[in-house]
């Protein structure tokens, strides 16, 4: 396959407009620019994208909803708080490539008639922030942003805001919230952003690999598009790996590779050449999976079937020499940390499972704490306003189902069992 | 309309609602903690969790809506566990303090945690201790905090204030003012109202009872014409404090600061408690029996010496309709004298004379929803979130909801900050406004929209001629552009409203402004329902409509105050001319010429104190009555605590003083009274259009003498004579005080916080000033109800009723200090 959205990664100028355009860079803004905004809607509902953030949800019927929505103006924002851990897929496109994701962003603009345009970017990748605005600056100077772009009376003004830090500004209505400048806690849904949104207004939340796949899908079709991965949900996937693999990173290959390849070829298989214990596929918020599941294609169809998701893409890689029961202490420290402290169960009850797993993993557990954990978490599922809790509550609950035996060492031994 | 089932209960329910509104129409009870009728959905406490037929998940009944079919459980073992877990959560932290804490007994975490929570709690946690914040009248234990944001949610949304946010995350998140500032806010308590615990609660209420001895009545607060339904709370004969209770009312639980906490003032330090007669120039404590032979005597000798037409009275705004009545009563029967009115003259009666002008009408009560679904509605210089603080809400749910809030004011005034369109006009240049509109109107041909001809359009085509948008926009001192856009919206609207204010207390509007608003909406075909003017305070209309005016052609207010020696013997009840009227001066003059003033009043006012006699009056609560609201509703009001000392109520003076003068009034208890009353006749007369065009509006002019306007008004805390003798009220706000733009205080070298000497022809005033950004350069604000600050003795009255703002000069007390 040819890689598209990694494109010229190498090259130490690839965030230049002059290195982007010698490369065929813009060449698709002027194609879609010369169509009509609904037949690129159309291309995209036909190429089958779909959002590459986590969630999935297919990009042409999202798309479809706002642009039905009479009230204007509407906003295009780019999701780019990526804040799961283990993921950092995007930042690769933010910090080398910032001109695919403006030339998708405006290509995107111009299909859904929105003339103002915001990247919401994380707060911890301050480079990406200097990157991204020298990059609108050049897309600006060279016409590419602006008023009537490329003469054809389209205007679409961009900038970057950044974020302050929190995991929450991820989820959509949160990052819209934070965006207009408010405390970011997430909102009712529905309405949906794409009808009240930012503002109130129609508002597209779109991740940055998602918009950055537009100019491939203006370029070769959606046809073409199609024949790239599993045509379920085809496309070019970013996957990024950590943990105790020979060679981390992030990797372009076609949606539904198998986890296995993406471990032992393109990684480079364990570290050491340990033994696999545990992957999780992806980022921390999917479920765990168990060694004799990596035949798995990774992609948004599959992975559900062996209880797992594909999620943000982000492979964790743990090997015998990984205590996960403090992995799993790790991630719930994580989940507190970030918890907004709208709803009760996700602020309250995640620091308990938190203490409960501290107390579990620093040797002092107790018996009945592994069901005190099932019940917390279990009474958090489904019952919290948004994901996050939910998020932190299968965590747990993963972790407990796949590998009980850790947790039981841990209580009756009052030790580590990769200590042992 | 749809269909539902819930707990097998088949019903229909209105499109929109949601599954909690559907289940509490229907009497089925959802546990919730953090959701409010008057806020939009939150979703954060998960106790109203639900379960929906065919939904994998709980669903959260305060946030979904209810659809066609959907068959609900409320109440089942899955859920109990759910909301079990989440009470057992929130108990974690929770420090169970209920022995030492306000709310023990109406805490809603208490009434919950006996339903459903477990006695014993599977964890243990430290508990927060953060320390308590407090304040001038809120304070707050952020220990106790549940984090259901209902607080913060009330400020913003429903309050428009927004004086308080959540700080931090998860669970250190907490309620606090930005950088965990001292709360400084209005203080309207409506966040201790909706505080399901006791993690906020009103100051003045702290450890003085537990909730299950309080007793419970409910009354008509005393302060604005909106009329609220007070829910008094009275341990051993004294009232607590003040709630407002969901559903009850017309404010249907709202409540303002002066509401919630200015009932205090019956307990004021300056209360009458025996009668007090002039001896050798000095007020010397006295006993009924010899005052009111005393004044039986005066009166008499001057009647025979002078006639009865010597004597005047003057009503109260803030008294029931029986004491008005009876004050109305003795003046015609005992004395023969109709020389009586009352604070409205200056304020009210003149909307009442403009409304007769124009639509013909002698009454327009408003209505208190008015605001709600019109498309544009226009503020005029009226600061309406303070003077008719819940009527000002319905502004502010109306933007909510979509309309189109224009406001033309020089003050950047809550609703002008919370509106769709501040247009910052100059001070009183309101009615310039309005005939720019009425031009506009014209030139758009509106007058050629309706059928019919109303009376006198030649007249107004005519008299606002000079008036072009080039020309006004001038006047008021914004873009034409501006203007032409906001003319744009008024005019070409479906419909429309215009919302304004005309006091005693104010002087940048008057007749000509009602008048021009009345042309201008005729014009544009709208009846006197899309003009909404309330009458100022609580009783003003009730004195108006039970006839405490002249109606026989007895003398007005103005020709009893400001027309030194045509009185010779004045009986003021409840009304403090002296502070509250403009032009102090004149009126002070009148009062000292007279051979005989009788004050009777609840305190030793300003007035009292150049008295005669002072007779103590029985203050709101201690005395049964009757106010009539802006919305023309009579509200009776119920006595509950005991007068203080030896004081009356109003009109039992009166009967008592007359039959001292050997008059039966026939009328010996309430009821009787009432009776009499209930026959007087009033109705709205008949619509009879007709164009009355505005002579010459003024325009506030300044001078090189005089350089800049001042403009007065009523505050959120204060208004009139009552709150200052509030304790609560005075301490958030005790002191007089000019507020001055950060321009005019730079020019005039004046620094924040310093007092300085204001003067106009009629006087000088030495007053602090407050640099604001409220406030446009030019302008100066000044509230008029501090008696020590004497701000109405610079203020000219105006007997046509008309705006007269008032040119000043201002100088800084302090000579510059040199700059270290």
């Amino acid at each position: 396959m040819e890689i598209f959205l990694l494109k010229n990664i190498d090259n130490p100028e690839s965030h230049r407009i002059q290195v982007y355009q010698q490369t065929g860079g813009y060449e698709q803004l002027k194609k879609a620019l010369s169509m009509k905004p609904e037949d690129i809607i159309q291309e995209v509902k036909n190429s089958g994208l779909r959002g590459r953030g986590g969630a999935g949800f297919p990009t042409g019927m999202k798309w479809d909803f706002a642009s039905r929505d009479p009230k204007l103006p509407k906003y295009l924002v780019c999701n780019a708080d990526e804040g799961e851990p283990g993921t950092f897929k995007d930042r690769p496109i933010l910090e080398k490539n910032p001109h695919l994701l403006i030339e998708g962003m405006v290509i995107s603009a111009y299909a859904l008639k929105a003339e103002r345009g915001y990247i919401y970017l994380r707060g911890e990748y301050p480079h990406a922030k200097v990157v991204l605005e020298e990059a609108i600056r050049e897309a600006y100077e060279s016409g590419f942003l602006g008023q009537d772009i490329l003469g054809s009376g389209f205007s679409f003004d961009l900038s970057v805001h950044q974020g302050a830090g929190a995991y929450i500004c991820g989820e959509e209505t949160a990052l819209i919230d934070s965006l207009e400048g408010r405390r970011g806690q997430p909102r009712i849904k529905p309405p949906f952003p794409v009808n009240v949104g930012a503002w109130g207004m129609p508002t597209v939340v779109n991740n940055v690999e998602t918009l950055s796949n537009l100019p491939l899908i203006i370029k070769i079709g959606a046809e073409e598009y199609k024949k790239i991965g599993n045509p379920e949900c085809p496309g070019p996937k970013l996957y990024c790996v950590s943990g105790m693999v020979e060679r981390p990173g992030v990797y372009e290959l076609p949606m539904g590779t198998t986890l296995k390849e993406i471990i032992y070829e393109h990684c480079g298989g364990i570290k050491g050449g340990g033994q696999l214990k545990a992957v999780i596929p992806g980022g921390i918020s999917t479920p765990v999976l168990t060694p004799d599941k990596i035949d798995v294609q990774m992609d948004f169809v599959s992975l559900p079937k062996v209880g797992s998701m594909l999620g943000s893409g982000a492979v964790m890689v743990f090997d015998e020499s990984v205590c996960l029961v403090r992995v799993c202490w790790r991630a719930i420290r994580f989940f507190e940390h970030e918890s907004c402290g709208k709803c009760t169960p996700c602020r309250e009850g995640v620091g308990w499972m938190r203490t409960v797993l501290e107390r579990i993993e620093s040797g002092f557990g107790r018996k009945g704490d592994i069901e005190l954990l099932q019940d917390i978490a279990s009474n958090i599922t489904g019952k919290t306003f948004c994901p996050l809790g939910d998020g932190a509550a299968g965590v747990v609950l993963n972790f407990i189902r796949n590998f009980p035996e850790e947790f039981d060492y841990h209580i009756q031994n009052k030790k580590c069992m990769v200590e042992a | 309309m749809i269909e539902l089932t819930i707990d097998g209960k088949r019903i229909e329910a209105e499109k929109g609602m949601t599954i909690l509104e559907v289940a509490k129409a229907n009497n089925i009870y959802i546990p919730h903690l953090c959701w409010d009728r008057r806020l939009k959905p939150y979703g954060g406490c998960r106790l109203c969790l639900v379960e929906v037929e065919g939904q994998r998940k709980l669903m959260a009944a305060c946030s979904t809506p209810a659809d066609n079919g959907m068959v609900i459980h409320t109440d089942t073992p899955n859920l109990q566990k759910a909301r079990r877990t989440v009470l057992e959560l929130l108990l974690v932290h929770h420090p169970l303090d209920c022995p030492v804490c306000d709310k023990a007994g109406e805490c809603r975490l208490q009434d919950l945690a006996y339903k459903y929570g477990p006695s014993e709690s599977r964890f243990y946690a430290e508990r927060k201790h953060d320390p308590e914040a407090t304040s001038a009248l809120i304070e707050r234990n952020p220990n106790r905090c549940i984090l259901c944001g209902r607080c913060v949610r009330v400020c913003w949304e429903h309050q428009g204030v927004g004086a308080i946010n959540f700080i931090g995350r998860g669970f250190k998140t907490k309620i606090s003012p930005a950088f965990e500032e001292t709360l400084d806010c209005e203080f309207c308590g409506q966040c201790v109202d909706a505080c399901p615990v006791g993690a906020l609660g009103a100051k003045p209420y702290k450890y003085r009872a537990r909730a299950w001895f309080l007793e419970s009545h409910d009354s008509i607060c005393p302060y604005c014409s909106v009329g609220c339904t007070l829910t008094l709370d009275l341990r051993e004969g004294r009232i607590l404090r003040v709630r407002g209770v969901d559903g009850k009312g017309v404010n249907d639980g709202d409540l303002c600061g002066k509401g919630r906490f200015g009932f205090d003032f019956i307990y004021g330090d300056t209360r009458l408690k025996t009668p007090l007669v002039r001896k050798a120039g000095e007020l010397v404590e006295s006993t009924w029996e010899e005052t009111l032979y005393y004044v039986a005597n005066r009166l008499r000798d001057i009647k025979r010496q002078y006639g009865a037409d010597s004597i005047g009275a003057i009503g109260s705004a803030r008294a029931g309709i029986e004491d008005n009545y009876m004050l109305k009563k003795f003046m015609k029967e005992v004395i023969g004298s109709d020389n009586i009115d009352t604070s409205a003259r200056l304020g009210y009666a003149w909307v009442l004379r403009a409304l007769n002008d124009t639509y013909g009408i002698n009454q327009n009560p408003i209505k208190l929803d008015s605001p709600i679904g019109k498309e544009v509605v226009l503020v005029l210089e009226s600061d309406l979130t303070s003077t008719h603080p819940i009527f000002g809400l319905k502004f502010l749910e109306a933007k909510n909801e979509g309309t189109y809030l224009m406001v033309a004011d020089p003050r950047k005034t809550k609703l002008a900050r919370r509106s769709s369109k501040w247009i910052r006009i100059k001070p009183a240049s309101g009615t310039v406004f309005l005939l720019g509109l009425i031009n506009y109107a014209i030139r758009e041909g509106a007058h050629l929209r309706e059928e019919k001809e109303i009376e006198g359009i030649d007249g107004l085509i005519e008299s606002v001629k000079p008036y072009t948008p080039e020309k006004v926009s001038e006047l008021i001192g914004v873009d034409t552009e501006q203007f032409i856009e906001a003319a744009s919206r008024f005019v070409n609207a479906e419909t429309r409203l215009i919302a304004l204010t005309v006091g005693a207390a104010e002087n940048q509007k008057g007749y000509e402004t009602v008048l021009a608003a009345a042309n201008l909406l005729m014009l544009l075909g709208e009846g006197p329902d899309s003009l909404q003017v309330p009458s100022d305070y609580s009783n003003t209309l009730g004195a108006w409509l039970s006839g405490t005016r002249p109606t026989e052609g007895g003398k007005d207010l103005y020709e009893m105050l400001y027309n030194p020696g045509s009185l010779k013997a004045l009986y003021v009840m409840g009304e403090d001319p002296l502070v509250t009227m403009p032009d102090g001066n004149t009126v002070k003059k009148t009062l000292e010429e007279l051979e005989f003033l009788v004050v009777q009043d609840i305190r030793l006012s300003e007035t009292a104190k150049l008295a005669d006699v002072v007779l103590p009056a029985a203050a709101w609560s201690e005395k049964e009555g009757t106010f009539i609201n802006s919305q023309g509703i009579p509200q009776p009001f119920p006595k509950v605590v005991s007068p203080q000392g030896d004081s009356v109520p109003d009109w039992q003076i009166l009967r008592n003083l007359a039959r001292v003068m050997e008059h039966d009034l026939g009328i010996t208890e309430l009821g009787k009274l009432r009776e009499e009353l209930s026959r007087i006749q009033t109705d709205r007369g008949q619509q009879r259009w007709r164009f009355s065009p505005v002579e010459v509006p003024s325009v506030a002019q300044t001078t090189t003498d005089y350089p800049i306007i001042m403009v007065t008004g009523n505050i959120m805390q204060h208004s009139g004579a009552l709150s200052v003798m509030s304790k609560s009220l005075s301490h958030v706000l005790s002191d007089a005080f000019v507020q001055i733009s950060p321009e005019d205080a730079e020019r005039f070298g004046v620094k924040d916080g310093e007092f300085i000497k204001i003067s106009s022809p009629l006087g000088e005033v030495f007053i602090k000033a407050r640099v604001s950004d409220e406030i446009p350069e030019g302008m100066l604000f000044v509230p008029v109800h501090f008696a020590h600050a004497r701000v109405n003795y610079l203020v000219s009255h105006s007997r046509l009723g008309n705006a007269h703002p008032t040119p000043v000069k201002i100088e800084s007390t302090s000579t510059a200090t040199p700059r270290r």
